[in-house]
């Protein structure tokens, strides 16, 4: 079997204790929610902490609460309910379609929110056992000093989380705690390009929550993910589009996000230029060949990079479709 | 041994032994044959109580683990494992030199050993083995164990392979480099045939690798036992192959091994030869005196692997203006991964199993076997043959489309006559082929959709045939390929013991619907000891669908001969003849009053008071088969099944994604012994021929790459498998044509109906987008760029 | 590293085990507790062999740290059947013939177990939905889908007739 490398595991029943034992501990400790995303990373000896700081155990991090004009998530709830849960489903579809699209039901039962924001990113030379690593003399992400995919410096492993782009066209915002105190961060600054460690989370910080402001009346949002099988497997290419048509039909809001291509999450930008006009096939057109312009698939992931970046404008196009028949 | 049995095969000199008496389909069965029963073992695997090697322990049992070569290539300088044997917790270390007697499955191409003596072949080679005890600790210490290489280039091609090597052969001292195996066979004027012909394909086709993954990875557990004896219990589907190739490398006598094979999950194939764990929990059990435990990670299972051989293929197919098949022609190049396995077949299997289901006036192929350094191919569900079958059921509809002919009505044109012999000399004796390919086009609805739905969606039609077993026994010897022994105890209850694997396939419940028809007891009263080289008669085990045929027939011999006892015995108690007697249902009764009856336990007191402790054994053996001419008894098999697919296809134009939204498989299984039994074959045998076209694929990297020869992901994330979510439908059409030799008639169902599957796919991707994809799996990236081109 | 003893609530009788604390719920239940119902196909969470039900839900088992489970209540296949003999899905699992090597099964019969806890009559969607963490290489499905609407009792027993494994017979009292 795969074993997993020994440590402690510590269970915090509250959010101060746990910040305390992640402080006390440094860089031994990691947290741990779910476990889907951590333990096979560890089962492939690609992290090895000393301890574990288990946040399954705090009841602050499980609720959902409704706040009127803003739904607030908590790091700890599980994907499955999130994704099941009535009032998202109908406020925040995109969101709950892609929860809903992690893994099999085993995952989005075990796997948090949290855990999904802040899941370690992906490569083919990466996830992949020790020996094997070693046969492949290692990468740069993990115990070696070259990159497979790029061959530069710099680690261009994939953001593989299916939550990452309806949060970045939601606009969400990360709730975080941390020795300094109490912070928060829109997802579209929560994430920076770098595939060794995606996330701007700093030592000893926590993810509490997400907050997501309910879309404004006439909004729209769809997420479509391209996959290899229907279940059990983790993205090719991720997509969501958010949009808002006035009374006459005028896109008056519009944004989109592209996500499995390197480690940042990609908020398409230069959108604004659609505002104001009337949706016609050629608009949608245009906004689909733009979000094609920014997504470059990598060979970070097995599948022909080629393809996947010609699926960017053909599944944009259906969303934008989506959106605008709804 | 006489002349006359003396076949050449491929090799050496093979012997045929005395054919066994056949029953055949003179008992008709009927009371328990070919009723939907619930399985023998069902219950136990649906409650946990199926024991699987992985859940055995023993007291005192030490834990194996295997060193494996990161390289593709290289001599091993030296080993040295001083550091892991000091370790706490480790008792032994084995490195290859302790086992140095070569082994294969097929004793003409003995190529490997248990671990690596003097080099490594592929990534995953193993060097050297830890006994500790516990896991955990023989993982460390492996991890400990410091091996000097001296890396040698690698060889990862089909095309590099038949280059000289540039450092040195796979296997030094091979004849020919690294080519295994060459094969050149023709038969009937293919010149005359081709000039006959006007419609001819002639293409290039690819298949690429895959494996079985089964969900149980392999286990195995050495077990010293009083007598200076020795247990291997194993998750195997060849017990007896696997006990003697023990014996051999172990120096050790036969009959001093025993060999179990507890209940297994899944084998496909890759569970049918030794493998190194075997050797390492054997030699460390024998070294240590204590039980050892080896359980591969699902990453070793990658990398064992005796998958599908890559096969370049080039077919040539002739049909003349009637559509009728003139000539076949083929040049099958197979990528045979590091070592020989059951290669030798294989490399004969891919020419020699596609004679059927159709006529063929000329046929011709050349097939040759090369070493790489990757895992070794070998045998999955439908050996050697589904390959070529994809190619050839592609180039037919190819060769058709040339005379405006439907693909079907080309191959209801080129059906083989019922009985036949094929151009390369097989015996067919039964073929409800016809009736397949009418079942299929029926259900499927075929004739208001071929050629009729809009772009994106397809029809597609395609054929196949295989084997019942063979009369090829993978060592020559005179004696059975199958023995059955049933004992019938006083309590009424009959012990049946046969050596056959039951690896889900179904054979533990067959024996006990047999027995049940043939001594008219309740099933449940059948109690079945399988594959346990102690206590069963050899059964050559789970491969080349032979079990049902073979082990089924010789079941009924059996039963037979106590059946009379039996029957004796009532006739005497109830004054009657016992010709006019009929045992079912529990009871001995007379056919004309039913109130004349005798329950069968008590029948069964009165014959062992009459005879004595009542057993009886009954065999199976082939019949002489098979084309005069060298390797002309590989393939050939005492019975054929047949089987059509017709699949049909949903393509997104856009995104080049494919759905295959329902599969229709139409098989002549002979007898359906149990229907649901048959069915779950069929449908699983569908669903594997489904998956390895649209999405396995065992690949390694390239020559060029940072680590070539690497698996490109071992694992069951990177070798995805279908889910329930998205698996088509599946409608499984039995044909029963009753084989004049198989048990009441039956033939295989277990590896035919997936030969088809694939062709069937690719035929209605053509007929959907137009568009003929040669190279497999077909991914919707592959679809979607061929759009692109024809745009 | 840490070690502890545990209660673990399995199939209703409280378990006291030594764990320690990188030990997984499926090595404690296979490895300790000689619970070897739970299958191991793959160990990281790819496959759904070793699917348990907690509190129950289906879970992973390969994934769940053993000692996080300690105040849960734990279902494995050995629990699922009980004194009055197999439960319904098990039962229309064997009946249905869903079972080839039969080794995804313990996981697959919990998956569904909980699918019809939650949803007793659910359809083919459903079905497929709640099925797709559990691999199955032998049956193609069908035959799994099938025994799930049997156990639902959306789908008749074909076969109009028990196949069920006879009793053992009566002993003749006439007989010695
Ligand atoms: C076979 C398989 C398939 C999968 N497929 C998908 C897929 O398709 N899409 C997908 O998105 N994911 C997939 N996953 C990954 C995973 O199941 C999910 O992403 C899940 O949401 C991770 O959540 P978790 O709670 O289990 O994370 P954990 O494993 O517990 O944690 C993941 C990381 O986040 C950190 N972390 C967790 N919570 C917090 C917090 N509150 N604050 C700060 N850091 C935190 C951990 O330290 C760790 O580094 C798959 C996993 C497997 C095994
Ligand atoms: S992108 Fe490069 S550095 Fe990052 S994980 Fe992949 S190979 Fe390693
Ligand atoms: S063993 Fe747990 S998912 Fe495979
Ligand atoms: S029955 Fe064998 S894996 Fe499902």
């Amino acid at each position: 079997m795969l074993r997993l490398p020994a440590f402690d595991l510590l269970e915090p029943t509250s959010l101060e204790e746990a910040l305390h034992l992640l402080a006390e501990h440094g860089g031994d400790a990691m947290p741990i929610a779910g476990g889907t995303d951590l333990l096979p990373n560890m089962k492939h000896e690609l992290f090895t902490p000393k301890v574990l700081v288990s946040l399954t155990s705090i009841p602050a991090l499980r609720a959902i609460e409704d706040l009127g004009d803003a739904w607030r998530l908590g790091a700890g709830c599980p994907l499955g309910e999130l994704a099941n849960h009535p009032g998202l489903q109908q406020s925040l579809p995109a969101l709950a379609e892609a929860l809903g699209a992690v893994g099999g039901p085993h995952h989005r039962r075990m796997g948090t929110l949290g855990g999904n924001l802040c899941l370690d990113t992906r490569c083919l030379y990466y996830n992949q056992t020790f020996q094997w690593r070693e046969a492949l003399g290692f990468c740069l992400k993990k115990d070696g000093d070259v990159c497979h995919v790029a061959g530069g410096r710099k680690c261009v492993a994939a953001a593989s989380n299916d939550s990452a782009p309806p949060l970045l066209v939601y606009d969400a915002t990360v709730e975080i705690v941390g020795p300094g105190g109490a912070r928060t961060l829109p997802v579209r600054e929560f994430y920076h390009p770098d595939g060794i460690s995606n996330t701007r989370l700093e030592d000893g910080e926590l993810v509490v929550a997400l907050r997501v402001a309910k879309p404004s009346q006439g909004t729209r949002a769809a997420f479509h993910k391209l996959r290899r099988s229907g279940a059990i497997d983790f993205p090719l290419l991720n997509m969501a589009v958010s949009l808002r048509l006035d009374e006459r039909g005028t896109l008056v809001a519009l944004s989109a996000a592209v996500s499995a291509l390197a480690a940042r999450p990609n908020l398409v930008k230069g959108l604004d230029r659609f505002l104001g006009q009337v949706p016609d096939e050629a608009l949608v057109e245009a906004i689909a060949n733009r979000c094609r312009r920014g997504s470059v698939p990598l060979t970070n992931l097995a599948t022909d990079p080629e393809w996947r970046r010609a699926m960017v404008p053909v599944f944009i196009k259906r969303l934008l479709q989506r959106c605008l028949d709804a | 041994m006489s002349d006359k049995k003396k076949r050449d095969q491929g090799g050496a000199d093979i012997v045929k032994g005395k054919a066994s008496p056949i029953h055949g389909v003179d008992l008709p069965g009927g009371d328990v044959i070919g009723r939907p029963l619930r399985k023998a073992d069902g219950l136990d695997k649906a409650t946990g109580l199926a024991l699987y090697t992985d859940d055995i322990q023993f007291p005192d049992m030490l834990h194996a683990k295997i060193l494996r070569s990161p390289l593709p290539h290289a001599r091993i300088k030296s080993i040295d494992y001083s550091e892991a044997l000091a370790m706490d917790g480790v008792v032994d270390v084995m490195v290859g030199s302790e086992l140095p007697i070569p082994y294969c499955v097929i004793p003409w191409t003995r190529d490997e050993t248990a671990l690596c003596t003097d080099k490594v072949r592929f990534i995953g080679d193993g060097v050297a083995a830890v006994a500790a005890v516990d896991e955990a600790t023989a993982i460390e210490a492996c991890k400990r164990i410091k091996v000097d290489y001296e890396a040698l280039k690698p060889i990862l091609t089909i095309e590099a392979a038949k280059q000289p090597p540039e450092d040195e052969a796979i296997h030094v001292g091979n004849r020919r480099g690294n080519q295994h195996k060459y094969v050149d066979l023709s038969f009937g004027d293919l010149d005359a045939g081709f000039r006959h012909s006007t419609s001819i394909a002639h293409d290039d086709y690819y298949f690429h690798g895959t494996t079985h993954a089964p969900i149980e990875p392999h286990c195995a557990i050495g077990k010293p036992e009083p007598g200076g004896q020795l247990c291997i219990i194993s998750a195997t589907q060849v017990p007896h192959y696997l006990q003697r190739e023990l014996a051999r490398v172990l120096g050790m006598a036969q009959q001093n091994i025993r060999v179990i094979q507890p209940a297994l999950g899944g084998a496909f194939g890759g569970k049918s030869e030794p493998f190194d764990l075997e050797f390492v929990v054997a030699h460390l059990a024998r070294k240590t005196g204590r039980p050892v435990k080896c359980l591969y990670t699902r990453e070793e299972v990658f990398y064992s692997h005796r998958g599908r051989h890559p096969m370049a293929m080039n077919f040539k197919v002739g049909l003349d203006d009637e559509g009728k098949i003139q000539a076949v022609r083929s040049k099958i190049d197979l990528d045979g991964g590091a070592y020989s396995s059951f290669g030798l077949v294989t490399t004969y299997y891919a020419g020699q199993l596609l004679t059927g289901p159709y006529d063929f006036a000329s046929y011709g192929f050349t097939s040759t076997r090369y070493y790489t350094n990757k895992p070794c191919c070998g045998p999955k569900r439908g050996h050697g043959s589904v390959q070529p079958r994809f190619a050839f059921e592609c180039a037919l509809d190819e060769a058709a489309a040339g005379l405006g002919l439907d693909p079907m009505t080309v191959r209801e044109r080129n059906t083989m006559p019922r009985v036949a012999t094929t151009v390369n000399g097989m015996r067919v004796q039964s073929n409800g082929f016809l009736a397949c390919l009418q079942a299929a086009r029926k259900a499927s609805g075929w004739d208001e959709k071929w050629g009729k739905l809009p772009r994106g969606r397809g029809i597609g039609v395609a054929g196949s045939m295989y084997i019942s077993g063979t009369n090829y026994p993978v060592y020559p010897n005179e004696m059975p390929q199958s023995g059955v022994t049933v004992q019938l105890d006083r309590s009424g209850r009959a012990l049946v013991l046969c050596g056959a694997s039951d690896i889900g396939q179904g054979s533990d419940s067959m024996f006990t619907y047999i027995v049940a028809e043939e001594l008219g007891i309740e099933p449940g009263h059948v109690r079945i000891v399988s594959s346990d080289t102690d206590l069963t008669p050899v059964d050559l085990g789970a491969y080349s669908s032979r079990i049902t045929f073979m082990a089924g027939n010789a079941c009924i011999d059996a039963c037979r001969r106590l059946r009379k006892l039996l029957l004796e015995a009532a006739a005497t108690a109830l004054g009657q003849s016992a010709k006019r007697l009929r045992l079912a249902g529990g009871y001995a009764v007379a056919v004309d009053d039913t109130a004349v009856s005798l329950p069968m336990q008590e029948v069964f007191r009165l014959a062992e008071a009459e005879n004595g402790t009542l057993s009886a054994s009954g065999w199976y053996n082939t019949p002489l088969l098979g084309g005069e001419y060298r390797g002309g008894t590989i393939g050939s098999s005492p019975a054929y099944s047949f089987t059509c697919h017709v699949a049909e296809v949903d393509i997104d134009l856009e995104t080049g994604e494919l759905r295959v939204p329902k599969v229709w498989v139409a098989h002549d299984c002979g007898r359906a012994l149990n229907p649901v039994i048959v069915e779950g074959q069929m449908e699983g045998s569908t669903y594997m021929g489904a998956a390895e076209l649209m999405m396995e694929d065992q690949d390694f990297y390239p020559a060029d790459h940072a680590a070539p020869g690497l698996h490109l992901g071992p694992s069951l994330l990177d070798y995805p498998i279908p889910t329930s979510s998205e698996v088509p439908e599946f409608e499984a059409l039995i044909i029963e044509s009753l084989d004049p030799e198989g048990p009441y008639g039956a033939k295989e169902a277990g590896e035919g109906p997936l030969h088809s599957t694939i062709p069937a796919i690719a035929n209605a991707i053509h007929d959907a987008v137009g568009i003929r994809l040669k190279t497999l799996p077909i991914t919707a990236a592959k679809i979607w760029r061929a759009l692109q081109e024809t745009h | 590293m840490a070690e502890s003893v545990l209660k673990l609530k399995i199939n209703g009788f409280v378990r006291r085990v030594a764990v320690s604390d990188q030990e997984t719920l499926l090595e404690v239940l296979r490895y300790t507790l000689g619970l070897t119902g739970s299958k191991q196909g793959c160990d990281k969470g790819d496959c759904g062999a070793c699917t348990v039900l907690v509190d129950g839900e289906p879970v992973l088992a390969c994934l769940s740290l053993a000692k996080r489970n300690a105040d849960k209540e734990i279902l494995t296949i050995e629990g699922l059947s009980g004194p009055e003999g197999p439960h319904a899905v098990q039962d229309a699992f064997d009946n249905a013939g869903a079972m080839q090597c039969g080794f995804c099964q313990p996981g697959m019969i919990l998956s569904a177990a909980a699918l019809l806890e939650r949803d007793p009559e659910p359809d083919d969607e459903a079905i497929r939905h709640a099925l797709s963490g559990n691999l199955c290489r032998c049956t193609g499905y069908t035959r799994i889908f099938t025994a799930v609407r049997q156990a639902a009792g959306i789908e008749a027993d074909r076969k109009g007739v028990d196949p069920r494994p006879a009793p053992a017979p009566p002993v003749d009292p006439k007989l010695p």
